[in-house]
């Protein structure tokens, strides 16, 4: 009975301590915590260099990054440099081969990278002079070897031919144009023309002029005391020698007087990417640049709460996601909004983002809105901090912009006094719905609707690096007379009845190509047959592995590829392959029922060219022929396939006769991200074809 | 050389070494503790950054299903975010969220994990989310219904649309007769789809206890006021049985409740439970305390691997590929470090021997790794590679073994050694630059590899391998003659 009573007792002051518990009340936030970051020791070298440490003892590690000191610089006809001295950085030194580096890097386990303007290494503090040894020597006797410059230029030449088929970077292009034009380095943007006119010179020139200890910051993070950095720094940087930093200023962009609509042609396009954007007159560190980037988290800064997302996914459902972001530098601030639309609803978009800009500077937003976004942006800064590179990044903006040391130790607490009466000011001072660049990549359908954002309803009308677009100028030609200098000039004739001759002898064509491209290990063989008057077949191998094959044999084909497996083709299918058939489907266009247009006159691949655009159901194709020459130079098809849509886009070059007929012995092959570049192997006119490609 | 230079650089070694004396000191400094009701409790103090990781880990994985309900371990790893009694449904991570956090969970065959990751002025409400999992979640049609099209959709994604991907479930299915090692966590879509609303509800009863639990929080925290929130918080979750009583008293109709305990519900008090001043109630659920919750873990009963199984696995692929399979030891097995390290020379990185002889010399693959799977029961060995185009697998096969036993005929070379223990060193101590990463190693360190204090030996453990370890490990294991052989071809074509 007594144990009974005393366990009843423990029981009950068991109970007794947890009886305040409601576990329906949701615990409420303590005082936000301070931040513990030691204030950075900075002192400065003979040479010029301003260093700056940040000690943190938690874990044997070292990070150092070297932070050249100059501004931007105009580049030019070359636009694009500083990006490519950047990816050649670790290409190796006049003594350690690309290899060698790459492995003695490994050997301690450390990263060492580089870009245009810095170079990092992180290692642990026991194997720190070695990884200074490699950084410095990349530091002072980097060589740029030939085969690496032609690597890196080949891969930028892939990635501006992907550019031209990217809304997103399109866009992008657009915007920092319409922002920063004039010769800002920001709105300066590489093209094929620029990227041919860098040379090896060129970059090494650019590296000794960026990469000198003048106005450069040395940002030591980690496992070291003063005295041990100041060793490291005398024993590995004193001897640095360079020419002066250089130093513009670069003004703060352009600030329309009324909304500006730009446009970028992408044809074929079922949804535009819309931009709304302007330059934003503030610097890092200034006293608006938190309640300002509140003011911006509210507005559609990230996460589904905002108000760009409310109203254009979760209200209205135009799009899968809207966002809007401030981007702040010493050398020129920007806002942009963005989202992709449906073309039927891209207006409309347009007509709630602008409304949303307005919205947020007419009235007081909700406190549970501002609660959102300062606890969102308050936990994104704590996490951030465990990321030594935070640190660093943190030391260096007190630094180069000047803040007050304690700038980051305070930032929770500043962000927490941000109120609503802040935001209502920084919509009012910073955002604008009435002079904003408005930047549509898209469908040329959609433009009209668009006219009545634009002050003076002119749309202007950009190329996919923003530059102004080569205007459509009206075709001087007929359709049907576009095809038939086409087809003569295929033919080497004058006249249709010669040309019918020479395409009547053509029984067969077999054409091997050689496709590579960055992406794939090994070279792609494509195959291509054509036998008369109607067959058709492809087939793509890699190293003798059939990757893909397609084929259609006048009345019925399949395809298939290794994944898949063989897919008949379907009724459709089969009705659009008898309407383009043939080795010239030009000839049968007037009678196929496919719908034809002559849309004018376009710059192409820096050639003029008859534009002339096929509609075939839900698949559309635009073909490109030389005005002067009439070979088709360029064609892109776009096919719906469910709610994905697949472009191709393929350009024709280096024409040779085979067999009375011109053919391309050079094609270029985009599709989404991929490139492939060809060249014809061999071409086979009227040989033996295998009949069983067609099975 | 002149003189003053040569001094310097001296004074710049004496420090440096300095400095890595100081790491050998360096301790992850932490309390625990078990709670009455059995949570063990782990609690990491640091201040670097103001934010908090606070996880639960559960021993419960794949290996504790019955082989006709696989999945299920993986499966609560989803439901478990679909609320609880005081948690509206979406609300879990909406509410960490909106509080700036960051959560997830991840499950393998031995255990399942939880974690937020939070700025730690809301670390009360982490405690609180957690206490919510473990106390009362939603485990119902509605919740079960929604995961399975997620889980479904997650396989889809990651095993049966990736290439290559089915090796798991092939190896494992064909390198276990009896143990449970023999299914994958992500288990069988139809055992999911034929399980009832009361096989999840019983599973959740069974695992998600007090007693098979291990909270583990690392960050910026005050010791003595995290105890205190985690006796308010944790120490009010009833023990034993008496967990499960609470649960049937809010979630079943008072019939059901006095049918199941012969007492009606109206004698305790909802809102201080185990405060309930009714004696009968108290007597109730002094009972069910006392009635331990039985955890099922299944028997290393499993024979050791003798013979070698070759199999062949037709798969949507572009090259063939081939997996050997050994048996390794369970990651308790002092051996487990030398056999880690052995995987290094074989294929850590883009100097490791298979990366530089079978893909780069030899070019005979596209990829070459080696990989172990640590378990709490003994686990598996992998070394596989996928052929370059037209290389046949024989040839792979060979070239595979042959650098297997290169380890086993001579020693590494010092240099080799060198790196490995330098990359080695780097890892574990990265491995230590989050709270996130200490928090989830400290509670496995508890929950499996026998000891928390693990963490400050790890290392040490490491570097005290030595290059006839590792040729040990690799004799002792690698054994041609004991091993599945797996031949992945291309689906035939039409």
């Amino acid at each position: 009975m007594k144990k009974i009573i005393l366990s009843g007792a423990l029981i009950l002051v068991a109970a007794a301590s947890f009886s305040q518990l409601d576990r329906s009340v949701r615990p409420k936030a303590g005082t936000p915590p301070t931040i513990n970051i030691k204030d950075s020791e900075v002192f400065t070298t003979e040479n010029g260099i301003t260093v700056i440490l940040s000690e943190n003892h938690k874990l044997p590690k070292v990070s150092i990054r070297l932070v050249t000191g100059s501004d931007p610089m105009n580049e030019g006809s070359k636009a694009g440099l500083s990006k490519i001295a950047g990816q050649l950085i670790m290409s190796g030194t006049t003594n350690r081969s690309k290899d060698k580096l790459d492995a003695e890097v490994d050997y301690i386990g450390a990263t060492l990278n580089a870009d245009g303007e810095s170079m990092y290494l992180s290692c642990l503090t026991k194997h720190v002079e070695k990884g200074l040894t490699l950084m410095t020597d990349v530091l002072y006797n980097a060589n740029f070897p030939d085969s690496e410059f032609e690597r890196i230029k080949k891969q930028n030449e892939s990635a501006l031919l992907s550019a031209k088929s990217s809304p997103d970077e399109m866009s992008d292009n657009a915007e920092r144009k319409a922002n920063f034009p004039n010769g800002h380095p920001y709105g300066e943007i590489m093209t094929e023309a620029t990227l041919a006119a860098i040379n090896k010179a060129d970059v090494e020139s650019y590296f000794k002029k960026v990469f000198t200890p003048r106005g450069s910051y040395l940002v030591i993070v980690g496992d070291v005391n003063k005295a041990q950095a100041t060793e490291m720094v005398n024993k590995y940087f004193s001897t640095w020698k360079g020419g002066p930093v250089y130093k513009a200023e670069l003004g703060e962009g352009q600030f329309n007087k009324g909304n500006r609509v730009i446009f970028v042609k992408k044809p074929g396009a079922v949804q535009s990417k819309v931009t709304v954007t302007f330059p934003v007159k503030m610097k890092p560190g200034q006293p608006n640049q938190l309640p300002l980037t509140v003011t911006n988290g509210i507005l559609g800064g990230g996460g589904f709460g905002t108000r760009l997302m409310q109203n254009l996914r979760e209200d209205k459902a135009y799009t899968y996601g809207c966002y809007s972001g401030i981007d702040i530098t010493d050398n020129g601030s920007w806002f942009s909004a963005s989202g992709n639309f449906r073309n039927d609803v891209t207006d409309s978009a347009i007509v709630q983002i602008l409304k949303e800009l307005d919205n947020i500077g007419n009235s007081y937003v909700k406190e549970s809105e501002i609660n959102l976004t300062k606890s969102a942006m308050a936990g994104g800064f704590a996490r951030s901090l465990e990321n030594p590179q935070t640190i660093a990044r943190f030391a260096l903006n007190i630094i180069q912009n000047n803040l007050p040391k304690d700038y980051y130790q305070t930032y929770l607490k500043r962000l927490d006094a941000v109120n609503t009466e802040n935001v209502l000011e920084m919509a009012q001072t910073y955002f604008t719905s009435k002079n904003c660049n408005i930047i549509v990549v898209g469908n040329e359908e959609i433009i009209e609707k668009l006219k009545v954002f634009d002050a003076d309803g002119k749309i202007e009308m950009f190329d996919a690096f923003g530059n102004v677009a080569k205007e459509v100028k009206p075709a001087d030609i007929t359709k049907d007379q576009l095809i038939e200098k086409y087809i003569f000039a295929n033919t080497g004739t004058t006249t249709m009845k010669a040309a019918n001759k020479v395409i009547k002898k053509v029984k067969s064509v077999k054409q091997v190509m050689e496709m590579s491209a960055q992406q794939i290990p090994a070279p792609l063989t494509m195959t291509t047959f054509f036998v008369a008057p109607n067959k058709e077949a492809m087939k793509i191998e890699m190293q003798g592995m059939m990757i893909q094959k397609e084929y259609f044999d006048g009345k019925v084909g399949a395809s298939s590829n290794m994944q898949t497996g063989k897919k008949d083709l379907t009724a459709e299918e089969i009705a659009s392959k008898q309407k383009s058939a043939g080795l010239f489907p030009e000839l049968t266009y007037s009678t196929s029922g496919l719908k034809v247009d002559l849309i004018g006159i376009e710059e192409v691949n820096n050639t003029e060219a008859y534009v002339l655009k096929i509609v075939d159901g839900e698949k559309q194709s635009f073909d490109y022929f030389d005005m002067k020459t009439f070979m088709k130079i360029k064609s892109v098809s776009i096919q719906k396939q469910g709610e994905e849509v697949i472009e191709a886009s393929r350009s024709f070059s280096d024409f040779k006769t085979v067999n009375g007929l011109q053919f391309p012995h050079t094609m270029t092959l985009m599709m989404g991200e991929l490139g492939l570049n060809g060249k014809v192997i061999s071409i086979e006119v009227n040989g033996t074809v295998d009949e069983t490609i067609f099975k | 050389m002149n003189r003053l230079n040569m001094k310097k650089h001296l004074f710049a070694i004496a420090a440096l070494t300095l400095v890595g004396n100081v790491w050998s000191q360096r301790k992850i400094e932490y309390v625990e503790y078990d709670l009455p009701n059995g949570i063990h409790v782990i609690l990491h103090e640091e201040h670097a950054t103001p934010i908090v990781a606070v996880s639960i880990m559960y021993h419960v994985g794949s290996k504790n299903e019955i082989p006709t309900r696989t999945g299920f371990a993986h499966f609560f790893e989803h439901l478990l975010f679909e609320g609880s009694t005081n948690i509206g449904r979406g609300e879990y991570s909406e509410l960490v969220e909106k509080n700036g956090g960051a959560l997830n969970a991840n499950t393998s065959q031995d255990r399942t994990y939880y974690y937020e990751l939070l700025p730690s002025n809301q670390l009360e409400l982490g405690l609180w989310l957690e206490s919510e999992r473990l106390l009362h979640a939603k485990v119902d049609n509605t919740g079960i219904e929604t995961q399975r099209q997620v889980v479904k959709e997650e396989k889809r994604q990651r095993v049966d649309n990736q290439p290559y991907a089915s090796f798991l479930t092939e190896m494992f299915a064909r390198m276990y007769q009896k143990h449970p090692y023999k299914w994958q966590p992500i288990g069988s879509m139809e055992h999911l789809d034929a399980a009832q609303e009361e096989d999840y509800v019983n599973f959740y009863r069974t695992f998600y206890v007090p007693s098979n639990s291990v909270l583990s929080i690392a960050g910026d925290i005050n010791i003595e006021e995290t105890k205190k929130w985690i006796a308010t918080y944790y120490g009010s979750i009833p023990s034993g049985q008496a967990i499960n009583l609470f649960r049937d008293f809010e979630n079943q109709s008072d019939e059901a409740f006095l049918k199941t305990y012969g007492i009606a519900k109206t004698k305790f008090d909802a809102k201080n439970f185990l405060g309930s001043k009714d004696a009968e109630a108290q007597k109730v659920i002094k009972k069910y305390s006392a009635m331990p919750t039985v955890i099922p873990r299944p028997e290393r009963n499993e024979p050791p691997f003798k013979g070698v199984v070759i199999d062949t696995v037709y798969d949507n692929i572009e090259l063939p590929a081939v997996f050997m399979g050994y048996r390794l030891p369970e990651q308790t097995n002092p051996d487990a470090y030398a056999l880690d390290m052995l995987n290094t020379v074989l294929s850590g990185g883009t100097s490791s021997r298979m990366n530089k002889n079978i893909v780069e010399k030899k070019q005979l693959a596209m990829a070459a790794f080696s990989f172990a799977f640590p378990l709490e029961d003994p686990g598996l060995g992998l070394v596989a590679a996928i052929g370059s185009a037209n290389v046949d697998l024989i040839t792979l096969q060979n070239a595979l073994d042959e650098e297997v036993k290169s380890v086993q005929d001579a020693l590494i070379s010092q240099e080799e050694f060198e790196k490995l223990r330098n990359g080695k060193e780097n890892d574990i101590i990265s491995a230590y630059s989050s709270v996130a990463g200490i928090a989830e190693n400290l509670a496995q360190n508890y929950m499996y590899m026998g000891s928390t204090a693990l963490i400050n030996s790890e290392l040490t453990k490491y570097m005290a391998v030595t290059r006839e370890d590792i040729q040990k490990v690799a004799k002792k294991y690698f054994t041609p003659e004991n091993r599945v052989i797996l031949y992945y071809l291309p689906k035939p074509k039409n």
